[in-house]
């Protein structure tokens, strides 16, 4: 088979929305990676200036730039896969590189190679793997967004049909868009992409919006490490996100919708292309869906490898071809999101949770939590239990029974020594807060937040400063680079649990509280806000191993 | 004040003050004289937000906001200062500065290249904490003749990438890379010749840190009189950007674009930014001259001058009649110099063949 020519590329994608990172993909699948000459033909081809073309490709890590690019191998070096030798796999493969958490905590080590994702602890053992389906939990808590996942061929639309699939988006259509968002707010549905913002409140502020198209936007970019959970649904349930995309778009008068899916799950892309054509066979997806006058085009779109592009503006900025950014705000995406216009970014999580709120009812979604608390959550467990993987929790489950009942807690002989929350974001808990009760007050109240619900567990036997060293390197190298605060604030915190800094304890306590304080409260956007949680945390539980790692 | 004549009020440090719809903060602020510190800020530019050092104190709001970059809105209660606000001015301070290998540099740098270290000197933000890593990388081997990229200072402000895609249209420039590793970079990480670059030396002027500087001015760094500065036109051509030149003793050594010349506000091209060197070069000429019989060219008077090129358009003219005349002027020239050119040749010497230089 002839390789498509420059000109067959560009001319596949320069009229289709949100061109740019599908045309460097083109050039970077073709290739392996991206030559000079396909830049210049991009920047030609899409009227981007040349100079800041080549910026933005430099600004996601997964474009190589010379060959042998695409092929090859990336290794997971992030927390988890740390503790199960990621860096002596990284050492055992030919012209291996990093990359942060890849989303796969729940098993081996991740290596993508082109377009595959192996898994393995070392070279011989590397195979590809699907996801986990996530299994039930023990204590029988009925569950909202993993409720059908288990049902046999549920990630085939007959499946997905036979186990009521789209029956709510028939519901709806019979309906009218001011019912659809009452009854979304009525059951305080809430992001679960972390910042928790009520979906209702957020579908009807674009609704009422003017400018048209409007557009929702999904986000499957899941870059926070320890979080796993939208890969689990997205492979399994895809339809389920397509439903919640589509009831999403007829609430808000939005005749487009963008899946932005992280680089990492390539595997997961092909899957959800195959289910998107399905559903436009079936006419859930295109023109006058359902024989209604609801019309909605759906596209993915696939990242590059940027933590970063979760965070919304930055995404609607890298949809959009454009630097990625994070955006001043206000305005806000609801006004102001993609090509300027009204859009509903949500997560995965939160839009999978609609159709069965809409097949079930506000009041069940309510009921689902535990003592007064609204709805349940996914949080994708990691690290030292014996049974890591993603549990729906209802809201108020007391961490402690995750840990040690749902997932078995440490292995023999080890005592739980921290774990981190929201990922990396919420820093650690440890001691007498791990008997925190799972819900976004209860853990913000002990300094910490649940965030997009990412929990990794480090025993006893782990070096917790190295922990935080490796968090902060992590952040470090997420920043945009855009606002000051962040951009050195991470590197001389990362330094500083590097062995850099002061060597008098005091001192050193100063300028990493003045740093974490200055970046808490003026960054730009979370990413920065959030870091400092990693150090202040290990100061408020670990000042024995501070001293240590500071005097030493 | 207002365009539409609409008047909205909010509270600012305690004082109830008028605003126009569109309005940022900072720019309400600034009228009031309020000195709010900024760093990646430059009026002509849309606000970015990346320094923070803006941030005020908003009520209602859980953390400050960046002045430059919120829109007032009626009724917002607003407090320019407060201890912690000044707190986090001076830790970020002190943070730039630990980035960065030296925060006093020449003024001969460029317009901007002294606020960073007025801001330090006024927080007194130059402690040596925070020592780490530098950032910025000195791109050694662009040996251009107009701009020294001297990144080893730069603080990532990028005003100069912003100056040059919104003012100029050249998108010459641009930032690689991410956090602490970002970079300005030119396409393909090439050098500034090679790029779409004009050197019109707008980025020299807004770097805030004097990262990007003027190389012809730094020629005269080791010169020991001080630095005047004297309004003028720029005269090259008929859009007429006010500049200020920049000298040192009788010696003219730099120019810097007008910020309020109402032509320019601030832009220049590179004749205008760069190419001053013929005011004081050694052939510019001082004294009319006439070729003599030798075929050499002798200093003389300006009748004898003026005579001898009078002379030579009538022998001209009666030769090869009126159409042989063509006269082109000179696009430093004042207007009215213009205007008594073209009737010079249209009326002494009834052709239309005239035109001037300037079609930069
Ligand atoms: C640094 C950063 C990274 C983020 N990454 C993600 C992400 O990968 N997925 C996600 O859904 N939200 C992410 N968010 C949150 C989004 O900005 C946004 O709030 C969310 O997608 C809204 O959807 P929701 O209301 O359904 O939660 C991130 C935020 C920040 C600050
Ligand atoms: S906080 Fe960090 S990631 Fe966010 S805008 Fe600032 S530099 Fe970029
Ligand atoms: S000299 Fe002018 S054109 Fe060249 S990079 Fe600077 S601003 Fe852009
Ligand atoms: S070179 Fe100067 S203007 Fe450009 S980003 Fe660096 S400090 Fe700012
Ligand atoms: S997959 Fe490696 S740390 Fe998450
Ligand atoms: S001046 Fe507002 S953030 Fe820099």
């Amino acid at each position: 088979m002839n390789s498509p020519t420059d000109e067959d590329l560009v001319a596949n994608w320069r009229d289709e929305p949100a061109p740019l990172l599908p045309l460097l993909h083109a050039f970077h699948d073709r290739d392996g990676y991206l030559s000079e000459e396909s830049i210049a033909v991009v920047s030609a081809g899409l009227k981007i200036p040349i100079a800041e073309l080549f910026a933005t490709i430099t600004f996601y890590h997964h474009f190589a730039r010379e060959a042998p690019g695409q092929s090859a191998p990336r290794v997971c070096t992030g927390p988890i896969c740390a503790l199960h030798g990621a860096d002596a796999l990284l050492a055992s493969l030919d012209g291996a590189t990093p990359m942060p958490c890849a989303g796969r905590c729940d098993g081996p080590i991740p290596v993508i190679k082109g377009q595959q994702v192996l898994i393995g602890t070392n070279a011989e053992e590397l195979a590809p793997t699907a996801s986990p389906l996530p299994v039930a939990n023990p204590d029988g808590y009925e569950e909202c967004v993993f409720a059908d996942i288990r049902a046999e061929g549920r990630s085939t639309l007959a499946g997905y049909r036979q186990s009521g699939g789209y029956t709510a988006l028939q519901q709806a259509l019979t309906q009218s868009p001011p019912e659809l968002i009452a009854l979304i707010t009525d059951s305080q549905l809430a992001g679960r992409g972390g910042a928790g913002f009520p979906t209702g409140q957020k579908w009807q502020a674009v609704a009422n919006a003017s400018g048209e198209p409007k557009s929702v936007v999904c986000n499957a970019d899941e870059g926070e490490p320890g979080c796993f959970k939208d890969r689990a649904v997205l492979e399994h349930d895809p339809h389920a996100v397509l439903e919640g995309m589509l009831l999403a778009a007829f609430a808000t008068g939005s005749t487009r919708g963008f899946i932005y899916l992280r680089y990492e799950y390539p595997e997961t892309c092909a899957l959800l292309e195959t289910a998107i054509a399905e559903a436009r066979t079936a006419n859930l997806i295109g023109d006058n869906i359902l024989g209604s006058d609801f019309s909605c085009e759906l596209y993915i779109r696939r990242g590059a490898g940027a933590y970063i592009c979760g965070e919304e503006g930055s995404l609607l900025n890298s949809l959009e071809g454009k630097h990625p950014y994070p955006r001043n705000r206000p305005p806000f995406p609801v006004t102001h999101g993609f090509e300027d216009l009204p859009t509903a970014v949500n997560n995965v999580e939160t839009l999978v949770s609609v159709p069965q709120i809409v097949r079930r009812g506000a009041e069940w979604y309510r009921s689902l939590g535990l003592d007064g608390r609204v709805g349940t959550k996914v949080i994708s467990l990691s690290g030292d239990v014996q049974r890591p993987g993603n549990y729906e929790v209802p809201f108020g489950l007391p961490l402690k029974t995750l840990l040690y009942q749902w997932a078995g807690g440490p292995a023999a002989g080890r005592q739980i020594q921290a774990v981190t929350m929201a990922g990396l974001s919420g820093g650690f808990l440890a001691g007498e807060d791990l008997d925190a009760p799972l819900d976004e007050p209860s853990i913000r109240e002990r300094g910490s937040m649940l965030g997009a619900g990412g929990i990794m567990v480090f025993d006893d036997s782990r070096n917790i400063v190295d922990v935080a060293r490796q968090a902060m390197a992590f952040f470090a190298e997420e920043s945009c680079g855009k606002c000051f605060p962040c951009r050195i604030g991470t590197q001389r915190l990362e330094e500083r649990l590097s062995g850099g800094g002061p060597t008098d304890l005091a001192t050193w306590q100063t300028e990493i509280t003045d740093i974490g304080s200055a970046m808490k409260a003026t960054s730009a956007c979370g990413l920065g806000m959030a870091a400092p949680f990693i150090t202040d945390s290990l100061l408020k539980y670990f000042p024995e191993q501070v001293a240590q790692h500071v005097q030493s | 004040m207002s365009s539409n004549g609409i008047q909205h009020q909010l509270i600012l440090d305690g004082e109830e003050v008028n605003f126009s719809a569109g309005e940022t903060l900072y720019e309400i602020a600034e009228r009031h004289r309020k000195e709010i510190p900024t760093l990646c800020y430059d009026p002509r530019l849309e606000p970015f937000g990346a320094c923070r050092l803006c941030v005020v104190e908003l009520e209602g709001a859980r953390n400050p906001v960046a002045s430059c970059t919120t829109k007032a809105t009626a009724g917002m209660v607003v407090k320019t200062q407060s201890e912690p606000v000044e707190k986090y001015r001076k830790t970020l301070l002190e943070m730039v500065v630990s980035e960065n290998r030296e925060v006093e540099v020449d003024p001969l740098r460029g317009y901007a290249s002294q606020e960073l270290g007025k801001l330090t000197d006024r927080y007194q933000a130059r402690t040596g904490r925070f020592k780490g890593a530098q950032s910025g990388q000195l791109h050694a081997t662009d040996d251009n003749p107009f701009i020294f990229r001297d990144y080893d200072l730069c603080i990532s402000c990028n005003r100069c990438v912003r100056v040059c895609a919104e003012q100029e249209g050249d998108h010459a420039i641009a930032a690689m890379g991410r956090g602490f590793h970002k970079q300005i970079t030119t396409e393909f990480n090439g050098l500034l010749k090679d790029s779409s670059c004009t050197f019109c030396g707008q980025c020299v002027q807004t770097c805030p840190t004097g990262a990007l500087a003027d190389k012809k001015a730094l020629r005269a760094a080791e010169l020991p009189e001080p630095l005047q500065k004297t309004r003028s036109v720029c005269p090259y051509c008929g859009v007429g950007c006010s500049v200020d030149l920049l000298s040192k003793g009788e010696k003219l050594v730099g120019i810097h674009p007008a910020m309020d010349g109402p032509a320019n506000e601030g832009a220049l091209c590179v004749k205008g930014q760069f190419a001053f060197d013929f005011v004081q070069h050694t052939d510019r000429l001082s004294m009319p001259m006439v070729r003599g019989d030798d075929g050499e060219l002798h200093e003389t008077d300006w009748d004898t001058a003026l005579d001898r090129a009078a002379d030579g358009f009538a022998k001209t003219l009666k030769k090869h009649g009126r159409h042989s005349i063509y006269g082109i002027a000179s696009g430093r020239t004042p207007s009215e110099a213009n205007y008594t050119m073209q009737q010079f040749i249209r009326r002494g010497y009834g052709t239309h063949y005239i035109d001037n230089c300037s079609r930069a």
